[in-house]
């Protein structure tokens, strides 16, 4: 079918041509790589990774035989090295305070920590007082920051438990209760527990790592780079229609059209295998950016129902808004300054709400916004498959994506065929 | 189609606007000859093969391509037409062979037999691709991207492309411009040899020299009129027995044209850039008066050429003005 043959002409000329090559495949990928290095691998599985920081640990506490042996320091110890915080911390237990200071200072380890003795009975001490000194290499940051912070609740709640301990001993007897030693020291332990019960339990409570999405559902927390790939893909779609289009000038300016229009061939049949091309190459483009994104950057596109329908949507619009945009156009000339600017401008605002992905209040102007443009509809329906969202959710957005389709495609229809009457 | 014309131009009119490219133009052309239009740029010559090849619509008139009307059957004229455009349209990130297999295709030429209006079958597009490759000696060439070609090359494609569905009638317009002396008489041969199997050619051009050599028959056309139509040998009877004297001065001399002007024997004097072409009685009388009054003016004649009535002495004595390259 002649159709066909002029839509696998363009197609061939298309894959021939460096700029197509370039702006249609290597710069989306080459984009979101930069992101993706940047960040260190971020967002393959959701998750923001810290570094694990090297602890040198020194207990020099001694348990409270009046309090069955009670040990602050031993107790800090153990939980320190519990599972849920070996990812965040590797403990190891020094001969005394100077060497692990020395680890410190030798960059074998990034904290010292010197629990002192007497920790145990300050606890039991109304007017006891004593600190757990921590010394860290001071080019490093977020660790040190980390296990302080880890280590100053535990000694909240130690210090909680002293005052549970000395408002009982102090306010019991007025009750008619005798307080002893045991008493005391229950007090305390359940205090302890109850504070620790506040959060999700144990570890858990004290450290929530999330990724800067600030999203809490790790199961469909999205990733940075993806939703970059996702932005630069519809970004550089919609520069494939238009440049695709854009051919029909080319071929105008260098008198191939009218030799076309010599032959016994329809122009609907010219223009529509023009128009064919135009879709199967935005329809190549996302063939081959998807996979490879997927398997060099790990990115998640979502379910792949609704993800089809976002898909075949975007291809339909941006092939649409891209012979729309062409049919306004006088001559290549214009072509240059539109695809040079206003092309860039509307695909920067669609795909903006990438950028402000790690805003923590956006207004609603700022999230609306990009939807005034075609690029935000289809940043829209991208964004709720790869969020999890499934066929009913991305259904609306695929829906306003295809009407909007059908007028730009009309008009352009209309315009060349005026244009070629 | 009546009788023998495979082309039949009636009072064709063109107007873009308030400019009439083309004033009621009608002529035939026959079956199996070379027919050429002759005229400078602007003349309308472009317009009428666009009209032909049903690019643009006439404002009036209609014309019959092989017995079909330009304005009702617009797919079997240009089924039976091949066009050579006046720019190269070729596809320059294809190779010929691409080229030519696009084109063929966008002909109606396929893999298989194809019906033809001679008993001659030709194979395959394929086949159909190497024969047209052969003629237009770009065999060893064919994979080659276009862009690469020399311009002559470029040209030899550009009418390789109107040939490959064996059109009954082939339209050239200005097919040799700008290029070299060699070129330009491969692609002459290349139209004889076109014209010797048959093919009835159409061919405009502002070369009176290639109407010459090529025609059977030229319009001669000038701001959207055929101002002269016949044989070379009707056509330079306009002029009579009138000699063409091309002079080259030291420098252009207001006064002496007009000496020359006034003086007896002669008709029509045409000057640019101290090169004038005068139309005269006769040479052996008028050219001493000549050399007499550009003495008198103190002008050196350079150089002189006496030609016999040609067809550019035709346009000049019908239109006053020469038929330069623009």
């Amino acid at each position: 079918m002649k159709i066909i043959d002029v839509a696998l002409k363009d197609m061939l000329r298309s894959f021939r041509n460096m700029f197509f090559l370039m702006f249609g495949l290597g710069v989306p990928l080459l984009m979101s790589g930069i992101f993706y290095f940047a960040f260190g691998g971020l967002g393959g599985d959701g998750g923001f990774e810290v570094p694990q920081t090297r602890v040198q640990i020194v207990n020099l506490d001694e348990p409270v035989a009046e309090y069955g042996d009670f040990s602050a320091g031993q107790m800090l110890v153990e939980f320190l090295q519990t599972e849920e915080l070996s990812d965040l911390m590797a403990i190891t237990k020094a001969p005394d305070a100077a060497s692990a200071r020395a680890a410190v200072d030798d960059q074998e380890a990034g904290v010292a920590l010197i629990i002192p003795a007497g920790l145990s009975a300050s606890v039991f001490d109304p007017a006891g007082e004593t600190a757990i000194e921590m010394y860290q290499d001071p080019t490093l940051t977020l660790g040190p920051g980390i296990v302080k912070s880890i280590v100053s609740q535990f000694v909240d709640t130690l210090a909680g438990s002293k005052i549970a301990a000395n408002v009982a001993h102090e306010r019991l007897p007025e009750q008619g209760v005798t307080v002893d030693a045991a008493i005391l020291q229950e007090i305390a332990m359940q205090y302890s527990n109850w504070s620790f019960s506040l959060g999700e339990g144990g570890a858990d409570a004290l450290l929530d790592v999330r990724s800067p999405l600030g999203k809490k559902d790790t199961d469909q927390m999205v990733g940075i780079v993806g939703l970059i790939m996702a932005g630069m893909m519809i970004f550089y779609a919609f520069f494939t229609g238009a440049a695709s289009a854009g051919t029909i000038l080319q071929e105008e300016e260098s008198g191939t059209l009218a030799r076309l229009f010599t032959t016994p061939t329809p122009q609907s049949t010219i223009l529509g295998g023009k128009f064919i091309a135009v879709f199967a190459l935005i329809a190549v483009q996302l063939a081959v950016l998807m996979p490879i994104s997927s398997v060099i950057f790990g990115t998640d596109w979502g379910a792949p129902l609704p993800l089809a329908l976002a898909a075949l949507a975007l291809v339909i619009l941006a092939a649409s808004f891209g012979i729309f945009i062409v049919s306004l156009l006088k001559d290549t000339r214009q072509s240059g300054i539109v695809y040079g600017g206003v092309m860039t401008a509307l695909g920067l605002l669609g795909i903006s709400s990438v950028f402000t992905m790690n805003v923590p209040y956006v207004s609603p102007i700022v999230e609306t916004l990009p939807l005034i443009v075609p690029q935000g509809w289809a940043m829209r329906a991208m964004r709720l498959v790869m969020e999890g969202g499934g066929v009913s959710d991305v259904l609306l957005t695929v829906g306003v994506m295809l009407a909007l389709s059908l007028v730009f495609f009309l008009i352009g229809v209309f315009m060349f065929k005026k244009r070629f009457a | 189609m009546n009788n023998n014309k495979a082309i039949q131009v009636q009072d064709l009119h063109k107007n873009f606007g308030d400019v009439y490219a083309v004033q009621g133009v009608s002529f035939d052309v026959q079956a199996g000859e070379i027919f050429s239009l002759l005229g400078p740029n602007g003349a309308g010559k472009t317009t009428i093969i666009s009209m032909l090849a049903c690019l643009l619509e006439p404002t009036q008139g209609d014309a019959l391509v092989m017995g079909h009307s330009i304005l009702r059957e617009p797919m079997a004229v240009k089924q039976a037409i091949g066009v050579v455009p006046q720019e190269i349209a070729l596809y320059e990130d294809l190779s010929a062979r691409e080229n030519l297999t696009f084109w063929g295709k966008m002909y109606g030429l396929r893999g298989g037999p194809l019906k033809q209006r001679e008993p001659l079958r030709f194979p395959s597009l394929s086949d159909r691709v190497d024969e047209v490759l052969e003629v237009v000696g770009l065999k060893d060439r064919q994979k080659g991207r276009v862009s690469k070609f020399s311009g002559g090359m470029k040209r030899r494609l550009n009418i390789g492309i109107a040939l490959l569905h064996r059109p009954e009638v082939i339209i050239m317009d200005e097919p040799t411009v700008g290029i070299d002396p060699q070129s330009r008489r491969n692609i002459l041969d290349n139209v004889k040899e076109m014209n010797r199997q048959g093919t009835t050619v159409l061919y405009t051009t502002h070369y009176m020299e290639e109407a010459q050599e090529l025609s059977d028959h030229v319009a001669i056309m000038d701001h959207g009129k055929v101002i002269a139509y016949g044989t070379h040998d009707e056509l330079v009877k306009i002029v009579g027995e009138l000699d063409r004297i091309d002079l080259t001065i030291s420098a252009e001399s207001a006064q002496v044209i007009e000496q020359w002007q006034a003086t007896e024997g002669v008709h029509q004097i045409t000057a640019e850039d101290g090169e004038l072409t005068l139309l005269v009685d006769d040479s052996n009388i008028v050219l001493p008066r000549l050399f007499e009054s550009a003495t008198q003016a103190g002008v050196r004649i350079t150089s002189v050429e006496i030609q016999e009535p040609n067809l550019e002495a035709v346009f000049l004595h019908l239109t006053g003005r020469a038929l330069r390259d623009e």
